[in-house]
């Protein structure tokens, strides 16, 4: 059991943290490279940088726009995201074990906060499945990865919990470690690949709608060509099936 | 979640227009008129259009950031006035987006195709298409749901490129596809039709009119080369929104600065923007032609949300970006007016309670937003705001194209513009100035199908009645009185 927990937390965290950091830059990557390339594209190269940063920046630390509508399920999942991102980054256990591996590691969080922060997460996520569940606009928009992810999320935060200040037995608490080891590296390995992935791509969102909208000189052409069309659908006068005018059904129709 | 309307009206706004064979014949029940055009293969169609739009455009990695990054929060879902009044799932922006989000996905990804051929998926289907050819046409494209979107994603980029391909395969609103017909390659050039002769009569008719009421000579120059400013109004002003025109000639007639309205091309309004990129290119670049013909300086767009948005967004786009000549719109060019001191208002002619409706094309952007306010507050003594107001204002429930599709009135003024119509009521307010015709039109038809004792003007229909030149007649004074006591009978 210990090896399965230290092989966890060694190779196989090693791997999957690469493969995460390696999928996250592949993303970004192609979005900057698509962004650029539209650029080049366009003989307009206007844009609004100011404006889209500090919209960018607004929705980064969205403590202004965020109660606007659905207030309750945004201050959820505002807090539940302050806990999701600090805690594993700067609990003392983990930045020891960078220590351990790397030679140096930073800034950690007293237990207490770092505790404070992983129950937040915790009910936060079942908050945030239970909003979903509930509410039926919600409901209406869901997949299956939306409805899994906030759960997915709270074992390790769970399990890690308990590890730390449950009154536990030792193989319990070695159960607990590895399933805290394990569903922490398939959640790495996952965000790449899922709607988690927006955690490197928001802060390209507003650039990519604001170059978005700027489109390249004399594609509506080329796209005609492209097609084969000899003239665009709707710009023909005449109507296309070769049968008669539309109006002329419509005005039989009237007559009887 | 409960929706505003009843059922009843429910039945009502959703109403079929069409004939049954009609409907067989084209095998696309939609709620608005369709030309004719090949009914077989739509699917292979319309993901041809799609792949030869993907090309040579921008859009792939738009869609492919916003495959990606959409979390489904449902944030959007309380911030769009379909979405308040029917409480239909898929009036929600987000479930509007993944129409065409998981066509891209399925069709343009490599994991889509490949997931397509492990399942045996067949992939796009008519009933697919005909989903988004109501549901693409149901939304105003006011893009207030892309400022409640945490992640970024602006569902009216979606909606735009859904509408572009479904033109492409012959699915557009038969009004917008005739009227465009008749701006790029009919007769009179412009979208309501209007000869030149008719516009020289009109416009000599107002200025008679202006001299009657202001005891001034208020001119339209016609074909004025070398002037600073390109005049291009909405042309349905030229025949339906006489007052705000002569705002506009008066406002130029106070400042004395040169512009000139271009027989060549006199037309702001862009249905190119609500359905296609083509037709989008195609209609700027008229206003182009124009201003070179003319040699003017600068463009002026006149009272129009999506022709100022058109020419303003789009004219550097499509005619040389940064070299490109400046647009403006009338309201910035009369605010700066104010601002020097160059137009004299009186503020005892409008007394009644008048409130702002900001257009959504132009305040989206924050563009337009505090420069009519200030005109106002200059001269209405009863100024009152909406809420929400601003660039959170919601949509007049016509835009996005919807207000010149005559059949779907009722829905207009029943779903699109429910929300809109509660938030006018509450003002109280006696004048609710839109400055947009498609606005104006579609506001109107919302007062009179609501039963809201409120009268829809333009900015300039209010400030031409209180605009005062000094170099008048004596006997103006008399005349003004008299524009006075009228307007309290109004």
């Amino acid at each position: 059991m210990d090896a399965w927990i230290e092989f966890g937390r060694g190779p196989l965290f090693r791997l999957c943290f690469t493969l995460m950091v390696l999928g996250l830059a592949r993303i970004a990557v192609l979005t900057v490279i698509g962004m650029v390339e539209a650029l080049k594209k366009n003989e307009d190269k206007i844009v609004p940088w100011r404006e889209l940063f500090n919209k960018t920046f607004t929705w980064l630390v969205p403590v202004t726009v965020l109660f606007r509508t659905r207030p309750v399920y945004s201050l959820v999942s505002f807090l539940f995201h302050i806990g999701l991102i600090i805690t594993p980054l700067f609990f003392t256990a983990h930045v020891l074990l960078w220590k351990r591996s790397v030679g140096f590691g930073w800034f950690t969080l007293p237990q207490s906060l770092a505790d404070y922060l992983t129950l937040t997460v915790i009910v936060g996520g079942l908050l945030l499945f239970l909003m979903r569940v509930l509410y039926g606009p919600a409901r209406a928009i869901s997949r299956k990865q939306d409805y899994v992810w906030p759960l997915l999320l709270v074992i390790p935060f769970l399990t890690g919990y308990l590890c730390v200040n449950g009154s536990i037995s030792a193989a319990t608490y070695r159960w607990m470690m590895l399933m805290h080891v394990l569903t922490g590296n398939l959640i790495m390995v996952m965000i790449p690949f899922t709607k988690i992935a927006h955690c490197i791509l928001i802060p390209f969102s507003q650039l990519v709608t604001g170059i978005g909208w700027k489109f390249p000189r004399g594609a509506g052409d080329l796209v005609i060509e492209t097609l084969g069309y000899k003239d665009r659908p709707t710009w023909v006068e005449k109507p296309r099936l070769g049968c008669e005018s539309m109006d002329r059904v419509e005005r039989e129709a009237d007559d009887k | 979640m409960k929706p505003l309307i009843t059922e009843q009206e429910r039945e009502t706004a959703f109403k079929f227009p069409k004939k049954q064979e009609i409907i067989d014949k084209q095998r696309l029940p939609v709620r608005y008129h369709v030309e004719d055009f090949d009914v077989e293969d739509r699917p292979r169609r319309f993901l041809e259009a799609f792949a030869a739009i993907l090309k040579h455009t921008n859009y792939r990695f738009v869609l492919d950031h916003y495959v990606k990054v959409s979390a489904k929060c449902s944030r959007c879902a309380v911030a769009c006035q379909i979405y308040l009044a029917t409480g239909d799932d898929q009036d929600i922006p987000c479930y509007r987006s993944e129409l065409l989000l998981s066509v891209y996905r399925r069709h343009f990804t490599m994991s889509g195709i490949l997931r397509g051929r492990i399942f045996g998926d067949p992939g796009l289907t008519d009933e697919q298409i005909q989903e988004m050819a109501d549901s693409f046409w149901n939304c105003t494209a006011c893009r207030r749901c892309h400022f409640e979107c945490p992640v970024g994603i602006d569902h009216a980029i979606v909606t735009h490129l859904g509408r572009y391909i479904l033109s492409e395969i012959g699915i557009a609103p038969r009004a917008l596809v005739v009227s465009t017909r008749e701006q790029l390659i009919g007769k009179t050039g412009n979208t309501s039709a209007i000869p030149v002769p008719a516009l020289l009569d009109s416009l000599e008719f107002l200025s008679e009119d202006m001299e009657e009421e202001k005891g001034i000579d208020i001119p339209f120059p016609i074909d004025q080369e070398g002037a600073e400013y390109l005049f291009v109004p909405a042309v349905s002003d030229f025949l339906m929104e006489a007052d705000t025109l002569m705002g506009n000639a008066a406002v130029f007639r106070a400042t004395g600065d040169s512009w000139t309205v271009g027989t060549g091309y006199f037309d702001g309004i862009n249905y190119g923007l609500f359905y296609s990129d083509h037709v989008l290119e195609k209609v700027v670049q008229k206003i182009e032609a124009e201003a070179e013909r003319l040699k003017v300086k600068k463009i002026l767009i006149g009272e129009c949300g999506h022709a100022s948005r058109s020419a303003y967004f789009f004219y550097p786009t499509f005619c040389g970006g940064k070299d490109a000549l400046p647009v403006i719109n009338i309201m910035e060019y009369t605010y700066q007016a104010l601002k020097e001191g160059r137009i004299k208002l009186d503020p005892d002619v409008v007394t009644e309670k008048v409130t702002y409706h900001d257009p959504c094309n132009i305040v989206r952007s924050g563009w337009i937003v505090e420069q009519p306010r200030e005109i106002l507050k200059a001269f209405c003594k009863n100024y009152v705001e909406m809420t929400p107001n601003r660039r959170n204002n919601i949509c007049c429930g016509g835009g996005g194209g919807t207000v010149s599709i005559d059949e779907i009135r009722p829905y207009r003024t029943m779903v699109g513009g429910r929300v809109k119509a509660d938030q006018i009521r509450a003002t109280g307010a006696k004048y609710c100035v839109a400055p947009c015709a498609n606005c104006k039109k579609q506001l109107r038809e919302l007062m009179e199908d609501n039963g809201i004792d409120c009268e829809i003007v333009g900015l300039h229909d209010l400030l031409y009645k209180a605009i005062i030149f000094e170099s008048a007649k004596k006997s103006e004074v008399i005349r003004g009185e008299n524009s006075r006591n009228h307007m309290e009978e109004v």
